[in-house]
């Protein structure tokens, strides 16, 4: 689990380097093909995770922001889950307003983990269910705890550039993109993107300061 | 938990926090008229008319919670071991697992009314009470279920967003449970004496199972309100399908390009 992909070998990376030089369209399928598949993706992210948890202590917070937020940025879409937290209103934001946005949110998304996954105590993560429909993915998972009822995690991805990439998490039920659209809109139509951009940013400090 | 609340004369308990309660009550439902007012439709969600009574009442029970449930279920988590603490919600489960069954049948769900009217038997009898769980490692694991899941499963739509003093988040669809899961529990007909210690045991253990919820919401919410609510119309939609909702439509959003409307990207946003 903690080694979900594995790298090509390394005569087949060379067999599909001649592939590539020889067609250019031919590759992009192969490229495409290449990439790892929605499960793999999600078992990335719960490989990370599982090692922070276990290695909590030793990291500490800042030691957890920054081995999650590599592995973050590479298995999450930021830009398509910007667009959908901020609904009706994205499409009024200037570039730079979207990529201010966007980094923020994605650093939140690195501290709440880190604020999260902050100790050990057993659990594992399953993988029940891969569905592949058009450029979009559903795997189903559920974290399995030694004492208690499994909390079913279920993901969402979208095929971008051949990649796949985790847009929604879906937590027992409770969809992370939905309750933030809700909270997002109604902060966005009272004060305006920057207010909430100053709140994402603060709860990121709070979740900071919680730690140290 | 509204049983434990509203028992006064607690001998720790002075009046005074009851004139301040009461006091307070009087002071929210103003401020509910006032904001009722003062919101412009802009700002409000269409989908939660009520909202200008909810909040408040949120409010009101979220003071309550923060002042007396909650450090009384820390308490609670303190001095007792976690075998006690699993025991006793394995107690309370048990005690209202009739209104599982009723509504296993309610719903047409034969197996697992015969599962579960198992479940209860085995739990009641070798499970000393329902204090321990022989039932699962038997091959009949627990079910969730209630009359609202049963409406919702008959096709009655959500209904209106409501918050209800001291019961906390709720609906038109799951009011009427309150009503079958109480006339379904055995306890609901003991005498008073047994019921309300049971009933308060019953709440600080159910708080204190709720802490580590209640602490993601303290940290993640901008709007602990529309957080809370979200998250629970969500996580009933989840229920009424058992967990498994239909998925056929997970890939909607990826032609919609930017979004237009509020409506749009629904797909990425459910409950799958």
């Amino acid at each position: 689990m903690s080694q979900p992909f594995r790298p090509a070998h390394r005569w087949t990376v060379f067999i599909r380097s001649c592939a590539l030089l020889l067609c250019g369209a031919l590759a992009n399928a192969a490229v495409a093909a290449d990439a790892p598949a929605p499960t793999a993706v999600v078992e990335k992210l719960h490989g990370t995770l599982l090692t922070m948890m276990k290695d909590a202590a030793t990291l500490g917070y800042e030691g957890r922001v920054n081995m999650v937020a590599p592995v973050l940025d590479g298995t999450f879409d930021f830009e398509t889950i910007g667009r959908v937290v901020t609904g009706r209103y994205w499409k009024d934001f200037i570039a730079d307003t979207r990529d201010r946005f966007v980094a923020t949110f994605a650093r939140l998304s690195a501290a709440t983990y880190a604020d999260n996954f902050d100790g050990y105590a057993g659990e594992t993560f399953e993988t029940l269910s891969e569905e592949v429909k058009k450029g979009a993915a559903l795997v189903k998972t559920r974290i399995v705890k030694r004492d208690g009822k499994p909390v079913s995690l279920n993901y969402v991805l979208n095929q971008r550039d051949g990649e796949w990439r985790i847009v929604n998490v879906i937590a027992d039920g409770v969809s992370d993109l939905a309750l933030k659209r809700s909270e997002y809109g109604a902060v966005i139509a009272k004060e305006g993107i920057d207010a909430l951009i100053a709140k994402l940013n603060a709860k990121i400090a709070s979740y900071a300061a919680a730690k140290t | 938990m509204s049983r434990f609340a509203s028992k006064p004369g607690n001998s720790t308990m002075s009046r005074a926090p009851h004139i301040e309660i009461t006091r307070g009550l009087l002071a929210l439902g103003c401020i509910a008229l006032l904001s009722g007012c003062a919101s412009s439709s802009a700002t409000r969600d269409p989908s939660d008319p009520w909202e200008p009574m909810n909040r408040p009442f949120y409010n009101f029970n979220d003071a309550i919670d923060r002042n007396f449930f909650t450090p009384i279920a820390k308490g609670y988590v303190k001095v007792t071991p976690q075998p006690v603490r699993s025991g006793v919600t394995k107690f309370f489960d048990n005690v209202g697992y009739l209104n599982v069954i009723a509504n296993d049948l309610l719903q047409g769900k034969v197996g697992d009314f015969a599962s579960d009217t198992g479940r209860f038997v085995v739990n009641s009898t070798v499970g000393i009470g329902g204090l321990f769980d022989p039932a699962t490692g038997l091959g009949m694991p627990a079910h969730d279920e209630d009359f609202g899941q049963t409406l919702g499963k008959w096709g009655a739509g959500e209904g209106r967003y409501m918050v209800l003093p001291l019961m906390g988040p709720n609906s038109l669809r799951d009011l009427p449970g309150i009503g079958t899961s109480m006339a379904l529990n055995p306890l609901t007909y003991l005498n008073p004496v047994v019921t309300i210690p049971l009933g308060a045991i019953n709440a600080i253990n159910a708080r204190a199972n709720l802490l580590e919820a209640s602490n993601i919401r303290d940290q993640a919410a901008l709007d602990p309100y529309t957080f809370v609510r979200e998250a629970y119309r969500q996580q009933r939609e989840f229920k009424i399908y058992d967990g498994n909702p239909p998925t056929d439509d997970f890939d909607d959003y990826i032609d919609q390009g930017e979004a237009e409307s509020a409506a749009d990207d629904a797909a990425v946003l459910k409950v799958y």
